[in-house]
């Protein structure tokens, strides 16, 4: 046996014959010296380089989205218009899966060399705007460089953080309530239409279940956007100025409405719900056949589609449908400290109001914003499906209120905090109420 | 055939006993195949599926698809502007460098580490083993503002910021991998060679190198798989689509909340696991063959 | 040991010496190493200052910030000790995350570990198609942690997947395990037992440096299957051994993949799958508090070098090194 050898500080530890002032002082010196590195050799990058005055002078601008083989066809056929157009421009274009993407995006930020034109979408817009990340285009909007004049009103002005325009629209969506039309056909069930109340959309997915033994919808109570057109309709908000547009009663509430759902057998069982409560297209209860419905965003028909023989359609999302607003499905914005803001704002005018590159585009990104461009492409428009979801989507616009504000900074966190609250009242873990008071716990850890 | 070894090596590789009776043999044989049928199963759950229409890949659960597919083969292969096979010639170029850096420079560092006695050894050894533990995802973002700092990030060659780490013995896996096999091979064998006039290049040179043949097919191994799989760090610091990896190029296909071509990932994905098949069947080749000190001894 | 363990515990035993306490032997007498043992290192000493050691102290300072990634590093906010006590005392998704990190590598190590001793030593024998059987174990390693093998699993362990269709031939009711927070983890845990191939190989390579003629003597001494392995295989092994507990007991700890894999990336249903590594990367990149991030990864750093310390201690008293080192 050895002798007992308290191995308290790890066997390998630092010799400890060394004073420990000296070797404080030492780390302490070390931290500062490797701070002051990447500060230093980072500044030297950074130098505020003038911005040339020559209008054809050669400019290459890095561009990053996220998206499929499809827009990353579109989109550099559209920069290409561009560059023969302006040929002193060339495009350093990157696109990956929205997987990983925003890790990504934030990594370059972090090292200094953001992309001067990228995608981003209302999830992050505040984050990023709220650090300076995003260069403001008012006075671009406001001389006329970057024209919005053809944009809904309110679609713009959802790419407004803190008075500054963070972000230009690059497409026009709205929340969806996707159905399985062959299933209600076979089965002689009515179709849900727009403007059923929250109760009937229910007793309606109930009567669905009962005759084809498939549910009748997915309880979406961990869905986000669901529960924010459901507040809307309350007079609520998900967010007003720098506080949360809601509270415990509303969302105890809320998950109530669902439970009561649950307990009559409209919605699929916890598991399944799970499944669906997934933002992923290939996962939707309505493709897999898991459920009648779905709740998605309206542009998001199309891909639906590519997944399932049967027939779709798609409507608002229940009660009063001026609860929803032509949303940004995503946005262009340029990198603050980019080299070349002019051009790139000037890029990012093209994308929307040249009538080829908006042609081009099509509906890739949602609606195009520039409503005159919207309607020549919606023409030209042949996929059954896509031409679908431009005309509910085009109804609806006749009936869509006011613009919410943009999420703010940690909404992210608050989706993922929804979706864990009410998961644990669909698997029983907590009443409507406990799961409601730990999610307005989390929300407001989330926004301080 | 990987059964044949030189035969020298044989009687080692049979074991303890030397060879067995068939009865014996045909049982363990039907043991391992029923084992495997259940660990393979995902993949191939995973074939099946990449047989499949998009449709079908959505609602059939099966192992079979009802409507085969092979479409998805070619879709995949020629999804995109380059050839899918591009990203497999980059793929299989970073391994390969990944390969010789991390054997080369962890077999010199181990070596130091197992047989060599210097001043703060035992601390540069729980630094080595201190640089394991933190998890890698607080790593990213200062590495990568290092790496832009010292220009090696976005240059003319984008693979420098992946490479240059594995020249550097910066995975610690593969020295401790190393120092551990080492420590097994009798410390006579430097003695002897130290009596016919050997220091410490000579040893490694005679001794160490040719021991070290299993570690170094193991790290090889390793190298070469964890390298083809690494999608976080190539995903970072990759930004030209001609410059993608495979695991990059395989999220490509699934934007999960716009386009999915399930179908040819999953296709592409079976093929991406034959070059790592291959080369581990190839390899371990080399771990059949037992090691005979006695001749060395001798 | 002497190599980690003794610079340790052998000078406090023989009264803190300086630099040549833990030598013994024929080490004592070479003191020219020094220079070559410095050569040889040169490479990993420069990876450690220019590629690791910086970025990990960045982290270590930025854990005492808020630093959300996007602002500059000149303008992140000295936080002190904030975010460790944020940890310690306000944040019970961070205690939770503990807890499924301990009940996943005290399961998940121990038995990944069994299945690689197992199967390794069930093909380390040459006969005709063993390397294919290697591969073939090896296959599921292959998949890391990518796309497909996120679907694939999800798959199989459904409600309708074909594990549960398994069990209803010998009429077991199955669980929607993957989407169950009661079962998630334990999925979880099989997926990483399932990808047993590393510490396999390791296993078989180490199998592989056993002299032959160890087995020779024993043979010639009577020893019967059993004793051979114990009294030959294990200890001959036990370095080995030694390397696979300690990394995969790290690994163990890591868990990333799997859990990132399986649950989306949510480490859902309900943080039943929330590993401690997810949770922190949750924190980094998708809610950018990467100052916070940071000081989870500190205590984790030290909470695994306790773990592995004790490891360290207790191999003297097990591992066997042929180089004369541990006696």
């Amino acid at each position: 046996m050895h002798p007992a050898t308290p191995p308290t500080t790890g066997t390998y530890a630092v010799p400890v014959h060394r004073t420990p002032v000296r070797r404080r002082r030492l780390i302490r010196g070390l931290l500062a010296a490797v701070v002051a590195l990447p500060l230093v050799l980072g500044a030297a990058g950074c130098g505020d380089e003038k911005t040339s005055t020559d209008p054809n002078a050669p400019v290459k601008l890095s561009i990053f989205w996220w998206g499929g083989e499809a827009r990353a066809k579109l989109t550099e056929e559209a920069l290409a218009l561009y560059t023969k157009k302006h040929p002193n421009v060339t495009f350093e274009k990157t696109w990956q899966a929205n997987q990983g993407y925003f890790d990504k995006l934030a990594t370059l930020t972090a090292g200094g060399n953001p992309p001067d034109i990228f995608q981003i979408d209302d999830n992050y817009l505040a984050e990023y705007a709220s650090r300076s990340a995003t260069l403001d285009l008012t006075s671009y909007k406001d001389a006329g460089d970057l024209d919005v004049s053809k944009f809904p009103r309110s679609l713009w002005q959802y790419g407004v953080v803190d008075g500054k325009l963070a972000g230009m629209a690059a497409g026009e969506n709205t929340q969806g309530l996707v159905y399985n039309r062959t299933l209600l056909t076979k089965n002689g069930l009515p179709e849900p239409t727009t403007g059923m109340t929250w109760e009937e959309h229910i007793a309606w997915a109930e009567q669905v279940a009962k005759k084809t033994r498939v549910p009748g919808t997915q309880d979406p109570s961990a869905d986000y956007k669901a529960f924010w057109v459901w507040l809307r309709q309350q007079g609520k908000d998900l967010y007003k100025g720098k506080e949360l547009g809601f509270t415990a009663e509303d969302v105890t509430k809320w998950f109530d409405l669902w439970k009561g759902a649950r307990d009559r057998g409209a919605t699929p069982t916890p598991d399944v719900i799970h499944e669906g409560n997934a933002t992923d297209i290939t996962k939707q209860l309505v493709v897999t056949g898991k459920a009648a419905t779905s709740w998605v965003w309206v542009n998001q028909m199309p891909e639906l589609k590519k997944n399932t023989k049967d027939e779709l359609g798609v409507i608002a999302y229940p009660g009063d449908p001026s609860a929803q607003w032509a949303r940004a499905s995503m946005y262009w914005s340029v990198f603050r400290g980019s080299k070349h803001k002019d051009v790139a704002v000037d890029v990012m005018n093209f994308l929307a109001n040249d009538p080829e590159a908006v042609k081009v585009l099509g509906t890739d990104r949602g609606l195009p914003s520039n409503l005159d461009l919207r309607r020549v492409v919606s023409d030209d428009v042949t996929d059954p499906a896509m031409k679908q979801s431009i005309q509910v989507e085009s109804d609806l616009a006749q009936k869509f209120g006011e613009a919410p504000q943009v999420p703010l900074k940690g909404h992210s966190k608050i989706r993922a905090e929804l979706t864990k609250a009410a998961e644990s009242a669909q698997y029983g873990r907590a009443s409507s109420a406990q799961a409601a008071e730990q999610f307005l716990n989390a929300c407001k850890s989330a926004i301080a | 055939m990987t059964a044949t070894a030189t035969p020298a090596a044989a009687p080692a590789a049979t074991g303890p006993r030397g060879p067995r009776r068939s009865g014996g043999q045909a049982v363990r044989l039907l043991i391992l195949i029923a084992i495997v049928a259940v660990v393979l199963y995902p993949l191939f759950w995973m074939i099946g599926t990449s047989l499949k229409s998009q449709e079908e890949i959505v609602n059939n659960i099966g192992l079979l698809p009802n409507e085969f597919t092979p479409g998805n083969y070619v879709d995949g292969w020629t999804n995109f502007d380059l050839s899918f096979g591009r990203f497999f010639l980059n793929s299989a170029m970073v391994s390969l460098l990944t390969v010789i850096g991390n054997g080369i420079s962890c077999l010199l560092a181990a070596y130091a580490f197992a047989r060599l006695r210097f001043r703060l050894r035992g601390v540069w050894f729980a630094v080595m083993i201190g640089t394991l533990l933190l998890p890698g995802h607080v790593l990213i973002v200062p590495q990568y503002i290092l790496f832009r700092s010292l220009g090696l990030v976005g240059g003319e060659w984008p693979y420098l910021p992946l490479l240059i780490p594995q020249f550097l013995a910066t995975e610690a896996f593969f020295v401790f991998l190393m120092v551990q096999f080492m420590r097994g091979i009798p410390r006579e064998l430097d003695e002897a060679a130290k009596i016919d006039g050997a220091n410490a290049f000579g040893i490694f040179r005679h001794v160490i190198l040719p021991l070290s043949r299993p570690a170094l097919v193991t790290t090889a191994i390793f190298s070469f798989i964890w390298t083809w799989n690494d999608f976080f760090r190539q995903l970072v610091f990759l930004s030209d689509l001609e410059d993608y990896t495979v695991p990059v190029a395989l999220t490509l296909f699934i934007d999960s909340t716009s386009q999915s071509a399930v179908g040819p990932m999953f296709a592409m994905s079976v093929l991406s696991l034959l070059p790592v098949f291959l080369f581990f069947v190839a390899f371990q080749r080399m771990l059949v063959e037992g090691i005979n000190t006695s001749g060395l001894k001798g | 040991m002497a190599l980690t363990t003794a610079p340790g515990p052998t000078r406090r035993r023989t009264g803190s010496v300086p630099t040549p306490a833990g030598r013994r032997g024929a080490g004592r007498a070479r003191h020219g190493d020094g220079l070559a043992g410095y050569v040889f290192l040169s490479p990993w000493l420069l990876g450690l200052l220019a590629v690791t050691a910086i970025p990990m102290l960045l982290s270590l300072y930025l854990s005492f910030t808020d630093y959300d990634i996007l602002t500059p590093f000149s303008e992140v906010r000295w936080v002190g000790l904030a975010n460790y006590e944020r940890m310690f005392t306000a944040d019970p998704s961070y205690w939770h995350s503990v807890r499924v990190t301990l009940t996943f590598a005290l399961v998940a190590v121990p038995l990944k570990l069994a299945a690689a001793l197992g199967v390794a030593l069930l093909l380390n024998r040459a006969w005709r198609g063993v390397g294919l059987f290697r591969g073939l174990f090896y296959l599921p390693s292959l998949l890391g942690g990518s796309v497909a093998l996120a679907i694939v699993w999800v798959s199989m362990f459904n409600r309708e997947g074909a594990v549960n269709s398994l069990l209803a031939v010998f009429g077991i009711e199955g669980k929607p395990w993957v989407n169950d927070p009661d079962w998630a983890l334990e999925t979880l845990m099989v997926l990483a037992i399932w990808q047993f191939g590393a510490p396999m190989v390791i296993f078989l390579a180490g199998l592989k440096q056993v002299p032959t003629e160890l087995y020779e003597a024993a043979s010639v001494d009577g020893a019967g299957r059993w004793r051979q392995f114990v009294a030959v295989t294990l200890p001959m092994l036990s370095p080995v051994i030694f390397f696979n507990l300690v990394l995969e007991t790290i690994n163990g700890f890591q868990g990333f993949t799997a859990a990132f894999v399986l649950s989306n990336g949510t480490g859902g249903p309900v943080d039943s799958t929330l590993m401690y590594t997810l949770n922190l990367y949750i924190t980094g990149f998708t809610d950018l508090e990467m100052g916070y991030a940071s000081a989870m990864a500190w205590v984790f750093l030290v909470a695994i070098a306790i773990i592995t310390a004790i490891f360290f201690s207790t191999g003297r008293f097990w591992v066997h090194y042929s180089d004369g080192e541990d006696r």
